[in-house]
């Protein structure tokens, strides 16, 4: 009974240690505003993972896989557009608590690049940067809260200018938070832009683990 | 004379008007043109028969690699004895991507993308081919493969899941013997470890001289992990009848279920439950469960989709023309299968591998489509079954009446069926032609066998009508003779594998390596012959050293519809 307790106490000692070195190393959550837009940097289908990790939090959103600067002008609602080939609008926010036309508080990137989904969409790489660059300028102007994600892993990482890192470099650098999986950030990349930038990070196992933070972000 | 121009006249003036008629609204046989465009996968098509449906009575299944971008390369696995304790590494492979040559070969390259996970191995795996995915293994196993897709919340791409469909086929080829076994064993590991990844609802057809079963897999959304306790996949699988044929072109192919039925099903014990917590499926609402309606519920008919119902509808009306079933018949109500009209054989299998739906009202040179040289690559009217983006086919064929090694066939054509000759690999062989492993898409590759298919496919094109008739003399030498001259060589491989295994299988190898040896250098050569046959869009006769200079290739309808295309838009100049 003795020798259990010695091992009780000091499994709950390494327990605390753990949770305190935890708390350490991954800083605090920032918070940001609703109404949110969630969107893609690359077409990849990320996206739709964060819109799940949206749904299962229990937190409206819009969703466009290819806003530009008068979808975001629009707000809440983006314009009434619809669906179509290679366009996805899709309405998702409480319009009872921000009626359509509500300015975005917040726009969140699932970035991977996806030949497949640009080509679907009709853009190259290029014209997706250059998307990219107008629609972050524009939420610079307005404070419009950027968060960046990245759970597709290496798969949806590669060689320096690849399309996968053009797209980390069009969103990461102008992040104000960024969450990816740790298989993503093997190579320690998001982590260098985000403490050269002063941003936070917040690494993750799974894409589950986005449920918890996101609510805490819009909490 | 004046009565005669104003006859004239008239005639050209309707003309004219069916012209403009045609050019400004959609065809009557596309009502799709003003419905929604089709977003779902438009890829491989896999034909199935089973052994009572089969003329032989073996049992079949294609894989048209539908990618155009993909890579090609085959190369074969050997069987292998482990010791205890050794252990499986586990990779995503993505089955669309490629390399560059230079890079190596996809096999070693798969091994950059260890997901992590390692099985405990099996103390023996079979020998297997492979290329796109695993196809043909030594207890003749083979599997066919069709993208079917699934409802988006289901799908998996994060890193998560270990298995990709790809990843799954190759273990069925290492460790299962049968059909039902594979199935069950692709089943369980995806549950166990999670499906996903590279890939969403994919189907294949796994089968073995007995048994020809669609197997069907889905992942479970982006939040699943292996710490929540529940599966990582959903499947479901069904056996087609023994006397029956089905197909899978892109679709979702299983209806209703019967899981106490274990004959005929197999698959996820939570498949319903799954359902109801996403919301795919009511039971209230009083209708059976319908795996195809609950997880990928693509719905539409031949006449409204871009192809792949047309494919759909197409292998009935070729198979059992008897069903009568219309181009309008919704998918979700085609049968999953039926019993043909007549039996079916490895070559009527090649044959509708080629099918360009011609004599129906999918053909892609119907009136002016196909230009003056009847080509169905020009005008992209209903996709059909044959496609110019197939990387390669497959008709992986399983003969119980043989030893396993003898009785496995896997027939591959490189390229374009239509301008393709089907090659056999018995399953017991333990080399691949050394030119069905290399090159790729971007550069002509004079070492590589799909460049030999391709060589002959670019030089069809130019007079295609009259080039495909030197191509099928072709295909009737090296394909035909040779499906004829099959039950020979099992006989001689037979007499030979009774004496010793191992001089059997040399037997096959041997025969295997030098018949694609002779096709792929018959197929450069009549690449050559056509492009000095239709040179300058003449008619060189290499035989008589003749040219047929007066001769003009160019049918009477073509030079009317010249005149009166002249007639509607230069007549002003």
């Amino acid at each position: 009974m003795k020798k259990t307790s010695r091992f009780q106490v000091t499994g709950l000692a390494l327990i605390i240690v753990s949770l305190v070195s935890f708390t350490q190393g991954q800083p605090s959550v920032p918070k940001a505003k609703l109404p949110v837009l969630t969107t893609s940097a690359g077409q990849s289908n990320d996206v739709t993972t964060v819109n799940i990790v949206l749904e299962e939090a229990g937190i409206g959103f819009d969703y466009c896989d290819v806003p530009d600067v008068d979808m975001m002008k629009a707000g809440v609602g983006l314009a009434d557009k619809e669906s179509g080939p290679g366009f996805h609008a899709e309405v998702y926010t409480d319009l009872a608590k921000f009626p359509k036309g509500t300015p975005y508080g917040t726009i969140i990137f699932a970035i991977g690049a996806s030949l497949k989904g640009m080509g679907a969409s009709g853009l190259t790489i290029e014209s997706e940067e250059a998307r990219l660059k107008r629609v972050i300028d524009y939420c610079e102007q307005n404070k419009i809260f950027i968060i960046a994600v990245h759970v597709g892993g290496t798969a949806l990482r590669g060689a320096p200018g690849s399309d996968n890192e053009k797209m980390i470099d069009a969103v990461v650098p102008f992040a104000d938070y960024v969450i990816v999986t740790k298989e993503s950030n093997k190579d320690a990349r998001f982590t260098k832009i985000a403490q050269s930038k002063k941003v936070p990070l917040t690494e993750v196992d799974y894409a589950l683990d986005l449920v918890g933070i996101l609510k805490q972000v819009f909490q | 004379m004046k009565a005669k121009g104003s006859v004239l006249l008239s005639g050209h003036v309707l003309l004219i008007l069916f012209i403009l008629v045609g050019l400004t609204a959609p065809p009557q046989d596309h009502p799709s043109a003003a419905l929604p465009p089709d977003e779902g996968p438009e890829g491989c098509t896999v034909i199935m028969v089973a052994k009572g449906a089969s003329a032989d009575g073996s049992t079949m299944a294609t894989h048209t690699c539908d990618c155009g971008t993909c890579d090609w390369t085959w190369r074969h696995v050997p069987a292998a004895d482990h010791k205890p304790g050794e252990m499986r590494k586990v990779y995503h492979i993505n089955q669309y991507k490629t390399w560059p040559p230079e890079q190596g070969l996809k096999w070693d390259l798969y091994r950059n993308d260890f997901t992590g996970l390692e099985i405990p191995e099996v103390p023996h795996t079979y020998g297997y081919h492979h290329g796109m995915f695993g196809y043909m293994n030594d207890r003749q196993l083979g599997i066919g493969e069709s993208t079917i897709g699934c409802v988006r919340k289901l799908e998996n791409n994060t890193p998560t899941p270990a298995f990709d469909i790809t990843m799954l086929t190759l273990i069925a080829m290492e460790r299962a013997k049968t059909a039902r076994e594979a199935v069950q064993l692709m089943g369980s590991l995806a549950e166990k470890h999670g499906y996903g990844f590279n890939d969403g609802g994919e189907m294949l057809a796994v089968h073995d001289p007995n048994e020809l079963w669609v197997f069907e897999i889905m992942p479970v959304g982006p939040l699943w992990t292996p710490k929540t306790g529940k599966p990582g996949a959903v499947w479901c699988a069904q056996r087609v009848p023994d006397d029956h044929v089905c197909v899978c072109p892109n679709e979702s192919r299983i209806g209703e279920v019967d899981l106490k039925n274990k004959d005929y099903f197999l698959g996820s014990s939570h498949m319903v439950s799954l359902a109801v917590e996403q919301g795919l499926y009511d039971p209230k609402a009083g209708k059976p469960f319908s795996w195809k309606r609950a997880y990928s519920p693509a719905e539409g008919s031949a006449v409204s989709s871009n192809g792949r119902r047309a494919r759909l509808w197409r292998f009935f009306n070729l198979t059992a023309p008897s069903l009568k079933l219309s181009p309008e018949t919704p998918d979700m109500d085609f049968p999953f299968s039926v019993k043909p009209d007549k039996p079916i054989s490895v070559q009527d299998v090649m044959n509708m591998t080629r099918d360009r739906s011609q004599g129906s009202q999918f053909d892609r040179v119907k009136g002016l489509r196909g230009g003056p040289f009847s080509n169905p690559n020009y005008y992209g009217t209903t996709r059909t079954i044959g496609t110019p983006s197939v990387e390669y086919t497959t008709i992986t064929q399983c003969r119980g009446w043989l030893p396993a090694p003898i009785g496995g066939i896997v027939w591959l054509s490189f390229g374009l069926q239509e301008t393709s000759c089907y090659m056999p690999l018995y399953a017991g062989i333990t080399n691949l032609p050394a030119p069905f492993s290399v090159g790729d898409h971007w550069v002509l590759n004079r070492d590589s066998a799909r460049w030999a298919f391709d060589y002959v496919d670019f030089h069809t094109q130019v007079v295609y009508n009259f080039a495909l008739e030197e191509v099928k003399k072709s295909q009737a030498e090296w394909e035909a003779k040779t499906v004829l001259r099959i039950p020979e060589i099992d006989k001689e491989a037979l007499e030979r594998y009774n004496r010793s295994e191992l001089e059997g299988i040399g037997y096959l190898d041997g025969f295997c390596l030098s018949h694609a040896d002779f096709v792929v250098k018959a197929w450069w050569k009549l690449g050559d012959d056509l492009f000095v046959r239709f040179n300058k869009l003449g008619y060189y006769d290499p035989e008589k050293r003749t040219f047929s200079r007066g001769q003009n290739l160019y049918p009477e309808w073509w030079k009317r519809a010249i005149k009166v295309w002249d007639a509607i838009f230069e007549s002003a100049d």
